[in-house]
């Protein structure tokens, strides 16, 4: 058995792959490490020297799969990527379709890979700092987000287009990445003044935001389960939204389903118009 | 008043219109630019609230006075609700706030009538005029129309906004008599045609100013009035081949404060909008027609969703083999949809497809089983009469907002 790491480097895993393809390894007879925790029946023996005999060739469409799909953070993780390369390697091209059932493992993760970008684009709640601050750091924006797969780094140049020249920084618990207006610094481990900015930054602005996320929502169509389908509640206490879903809910179910509008609407005096005014 | 109140009451009084997609925009981008805001053509939900409905944009009116009392309508002139009106200043400035925050991808700005048509168009262009030329917003901008508006004004609406709409609200003339004495019927489509004909003036001239590049989009009100299910699909199925509109939403109508007693005070019938929803993409992206859908029938089924209803009314089409039938055929087998046929296609010119490629697939094999052959499978059910058929595949399904994308 061989037993390697990447460092869950997409680059360093192409390398490897490679290498293994060119001796003609069976994806059997490897296995990547995931994490601290190595595969105990593993006798690790080391990646054969140089490309070896076999010349494999594999359609470019197939690489772009898989970059998208080793994103995914999950239980074979590399080993799923190269026993595809393998099989298509080999001349069987159904490994990469969504029809067959390796394939299909496959999409699955690149979709949910690419619904974590979406999220991310979606979710993502940047707080703007205070203008002293903003000039001591640098900075006009900071966002603190968990995504669930490594999609920081190649989704979020979406931010600088729509952002212009605002400086603004996304830390995560593990990685992070800051745009000064014209460049990016991505960093894989996410410094730790980084989430310290993103974590406590302070947004009473944010009321306005409440405000309008309460007003625009209709308790005569309560729907709690169509929320949580598109929105996940892991991604609710970074929104500033977040806290309201429950009491909403709550309110709505105590009797303010009767019609549409809010509360606080129905208690200021009302003002009917005249034709002539 | 203070602009946190006024939010409040405008934003509650925008509530009750479906539309929020911020797709189908043209591709704009502020890297290393003044201002703000993109464009990609993809829609971005960017949030969404106990009631199902995605947040999309700030949807709000500019001022909730109103000179019309149209019946279903929270504002109408003889409504007891709060008043406010925002000036184009505010608009401004929440529609960045909010953007900057990553809270939604653009606006949507609708307003009571106030003075004259004239007079709000020109109020919602002053807005739509200070984002894009005072700040440089390259966000999504979405425009009520006023239907009496001049056409000129509509035209320069057109030049500044991605999407205009013009709400139909009520489809027949009789309804739009009762419920909305101010409205007229040939005033809306004349508004559509202008859109329509701007759009034209610039279809195949790349060079050419951009013209609601998003398309026009209007909504009709579901449950308000007795109009049924045949004649609102036939209504839309005219709107997007007359004026080539590129939405029709409906909106279930959700009881009113103060309601008049001209209008229903029940719950919205959200099962019946659904359903309408889903007819309405099959009419866009299925190549279906509404008389197909329809038939002699007034209403479509609530207890099954209106493909399966096709399908389960032209059994002589079925059992169709999905190695063989072309893809427009594919695509009427219940519980397979367009992306799984496309799918389906590039697998079968690698093998024939077997039945468990179908569950590879995440076809719905429940609904699909009864209407399809494989090269490992012929259904037991092909002799099954159809009222038996639909006895076992109804199920109750609890309502889903949907089709708020486009």
């Amino acid at each position: 058995m061989i037993a390697l790491d990447c460092d869950d480097l997409f680059a360093t895993w192409r390398d490897q792959a490679r290498t293994l393809l060119g001796h003609g390894i069976d994806p059997a007879e490897v296995s990547w490490a995931q994490g601290p925790i190595d595969d105990l029946l593993a006798v690790p023996t080391t990646l054969p020297d140089g490309p070896g005999p076999f010349r494999a060739k594999v359609p470019a469409a197939l690489l772009n799969l898989l970059e998208q799909a080793a994103r995914y953070r999950g239980e074979q993780r590399w080993n799923l990527l190269y026993e595809v390369l393998w099989r298509v390697a080999h001349g069987d091209r159904t490994a990469m379709l969504a029809g067959d059932r390796l394939g299909s493992e496959l999409h699955r993760r690149i979709k949910q890979v690419s619904r974590e970008a979406h999220h991310l684009h979606a979710f993502v709640r940047f707080v703007p700092l205070p203008e002293a601050l903003a000039e001591q750091l640098q900075l006009d924006l900071v966002a603190y987000h968990e995504p669930a797969h490594d999609i920081l780094h190649s989704a979020s140049a979406h931010f600088a287009d729509r952002l212009g020249r605002q400086r603004w920084l996304i830390a995560t618990p593990q990685d992070g990445i800051r745009f000064d207006g014209s460049a990016f610094d991505y960093q894989r481990n996410c410094p730790e003044d980084w989430q310290q900015w993103a974590r406590n930054a302070d947004d009473p602005g944010a009321e306005l935001w409440r405000t309008y996320y309460r007003h625009t929502f209709n308790p005569a169509r309560l729907n709690p389960d169509a929320l949580r389908m598109h929105m996940p509640g892991r991604f609710w206490r970074h929104l500033p939204e977040g806290m309201l879903i429950p009491q909403l809910e709550g309110l709505a179910r105590q009797g303010k389903q009767r019609d549409g509008q809010a509360s606080e609407v129905a208690g200021q005096r009302g003002k009917q118009i005249n034709r002539s005014e | 008043m203070q602009l946190i109140a006024k939010l409040g009451i405008l934003a509650d009084a925008a509530k009750y219109d479906a539309s929020c997609a911020s797709s189908g925009a043209p591709k704009r981008s502020s890297r290393g630019s003044e201002g703000l805001g993109a464009t990609d053509g993809m829609g971005i939900c960017h949030s969404y609230t106990p009631d199902g409905r995605c947040v999309s944009l700030l949807k709000v009116l500019l001022t909730n006075f109103c000179l019309y009392d149209c019946q279903y309508c929270v504002n109408r002139r003889s409504s007891n609700v709060p008043r406010a009106r925002f000036t184009p200043e505010e608009v401004v400035r929440l529609t960045l706030d909010f953007y900057r925050r990553n809270c939604i991808s653009g606006l949507f700005l609708s307003s009571g009538i106030i003075r004259s048509a004239d007079y709000t168009m020109e109020q919602l262009i002053r807005v739509a005029r200070l984002l894009r030329e005072e700040h440089n917003f390259r966000g999504y901008i979405h425009l009520k129309t006023i239907p009496d508006a001049d056409p000129l004004l509509i035209e320069e609406a057109g030049r500044l906004a991605d999407r205009l709409s013009v709400n139909i609200e009520l489809p027949t003339d009789a309804s739009l008599k009762r419920l909305a004495p101010e409205k007229q019927a040939h005033t809306i489509r004349q508004a559509m045609g202008v859109i329509h004909r701007g759009q034209q003036a610039v279809a195949g001239e790349p060079k050419a100013p951009r013209f609601t590049p998003a398309g026009q989009s209007t909504q009709v009100i579901v449950g308000a009035d007795a109009t049924d299910d045949s004649t609102l699909l036939r209504n839309a199925e005219s709107l997007y081949h007359g004026y080539g509109l590129k939405r029709v939403y409906y909106s279930a109508f959700s009881p009113i404060p103060d309601s008049p007693d001209s209008v229903p005070l029940a719950a919205p019938p959200l099962l019946r909008e659904h359903r309408l929803y889903q007819a309405d993409f099959l009419l866009r992206g299925y190549g279906y027609k509404a008389g197909e859908l329809l038939g002699e029938a007034g209403n479509l089924a609530l207890d099954i969703d209106p493909k399966l209803a096709w399908a389960l009314a032209n059994r002589e089409v079925f059992p169709l083999d999905v190695n063989r039938a072309e893809p427009a055929l594919l695509a009427r087998i219940p519980g397979i949809g367009l992306r799984s046929v496309q799918r389906l296609v590039a697998l079968r010119r690698e093998r024939r497809v077997r039945y468990d490629d179908l569950i590879q697939l995440r076809c719905v094999l429940d609904k699909a089983r009864p209407f399809i052959i494989t090269s490992d499978y012929r259904p037991a059910q092909g002799e099954l009469r159809s009222g038996l058929l639909r006895a076992q595949l109804r199920e109750p399904q609890a309502p889903v907002q949907m089709g708020l994308w486009g």
